[in-house]
């Protein structure tokens, strides 16, 4: 545990539980983005209202219900719908958004490009040093300090404590992390129902955290065998497989130190 | 434990000026500036462990006249940070031939912002930040 090494820590850091997972907001620039970070907010408390599955009055519940058809449906929720779509036709049908119970869940991808929007409102302010991240997913910006890029670590799937992983970065990022560890967040395989065996995390680095975040829930859910092989013929995205026996895969140009 | 997680951590709560009026009576204006460091609780992250969040506030008391505003501004907060990691884990890398590197993770020491993947982590820090702030408030 180690106090950052400045007292002029300058911004604003917040954290709020939207979407059942901690949002921290981390700005690093000099002016403080108060108006920004109140947007940024109603932003993400407006997708949850929208998305939750959790929510009976939220349009994918009213249209789990049939109360709601998918073409009067919100444009940002028929994006969605369509994204996940897409994704589920590009990862061999391991993110879907549809559960074994008939209906739809597209809350997975809704949260990271809920976090992508959310920086493009810190980019629209004129903020260029930021994380934002939902529950260990996010994306960063520019610097934490001036001197000192972001540092990112990536968990260790067996060690709370540890990290499998550092990433240094003062470029624009998003890193998405799929693993069994994370609360609430049970992956499974769509072809059998199971969560897979032998893997224990697959993090995702490139530059939009929505395909990042699907791209390494489909991983995971493709087992020790596929998910090396599938994610080092991504494109612009760059990945580390963790199995069961501690063996890591990275491709190429996965960014760690 | 989700439950017991605060749901509105903000440093703009922390600035909120505090207006007091006090005997003063001369209209000289005086800054009184104090930092201090403040624990957060020790939040259990899992049953592998917990952390402790601490925070460096400025508390700034400016009086002039029989007017006295304090301001708090959060100036650092404490992230988690990992031990030297080098024992078990096996580094292959895929574009040459599997190759053990027991060194592989020379740089944990160094300070980490954030952690990917690490949700149960993010409800501790959540907690612990939270219940720092509320010590540096009564302060």
């Amino acid at each position: 545990m180690t106090v950052i090494a400045t007292t002029q820590l300058p911004g604003v850091r917040r954290v709020e539980q939207i979407m059942g997972l901690p949002i921290v907001v981390d700005v690093r620039d000099d002016d403080e983005p108060g108006a920004a970070v109140e947007q940024l907010f109603d932003w993400l408390r407006w997708v949850d209202a929208t998305f939750s599955t959790y929510k009976d009055d939220s349009e994918i519940s009213r249209i789990n219900r049939g109360e709601l058809r998918r073409e009067d449906a919100h444009p940002h929720v028929r994006y969605i719908l369509e994204r996940c779509e897409e994704l589920r036709q590009e990862t061999g049908g391991y993110f879907d958004m549809n559960t074994p119970a008939g209906s739809i869940d597209p809350s997975g991808l809704a949260k990271g490009w809920a976090v992508d929007r959310a920086a493009a409102i810190l980019d629209e302010a004129g903020f260029h040093n930021y994380a934002v991240s939902a529950g260990g997913d996010m994306r960063v910006r520019g610097r934490a300090v001036p001197e000192v890029a972001w540092r990112i670590g990536i968990q260790h799937p067996l060690d709370t404590q540890q990290v499998a992983a550092v990433i240094e970065t003062a470029a624009e990022l998003a890193i998405a992390t799929s693993g069994a560890y994370a609360r609430g967040e049970h992956i499974v395989d769509p072809h059998t129902g199971r969560p897979p065996s032998g893997i224990l995390s697959v993090t995702i680095v490139g530059r939009e955290l929505a395909t990042a975040d699907a791209y390494a829930t489909a991983a995971f859910a493709m087992g020790p065998e596929l998910a090396p092989h599938w994610t080092a013929r991504l494109e612009g995205y760059e990945a580390m497989t963790i199995l069961a026996d501690e063996t890591v895969f990275k491709t190429r140009g996965f960014p760690d130190e | 434990m989700r439950k017991s997680i605060a749901i509105l951590l903000t440093v703009a709560a922390l600035a909120l000026p505090i207006v007091d009026a006090t005997a003063a009576t001369r209209a000289t204006t005086r800054k009184i500036v104090v930092t201090k460091r403040f624990a957060g609780s020790i939040a259990s992250v899992d049953r592998w462990g917990s952390l402790q969040v601490t925070i460096v506030v400025r508390k700034t008391t400016t009086i002039t006249g029989t007017k006295k505003k304090v301001t708090r501004r959060m100036t650092a907060v404490s992230v988690p940070t990992y031990p030297n990691h080098t024992d078990r884990s096996v580094f292959i890398n895929q574009n040459a031939l599997p190759t053990l590197k027991a060194e592989a993770l020379r740089a944990q020491s160094a300070n980490i912002n954030l952690v990917s993947g690490a949700t149960d982590t993010s409800y501790g820090f959540a907690q612990s930040l939270q219940a720092a702030i509320l010590k540096a408030k009564r302060a």
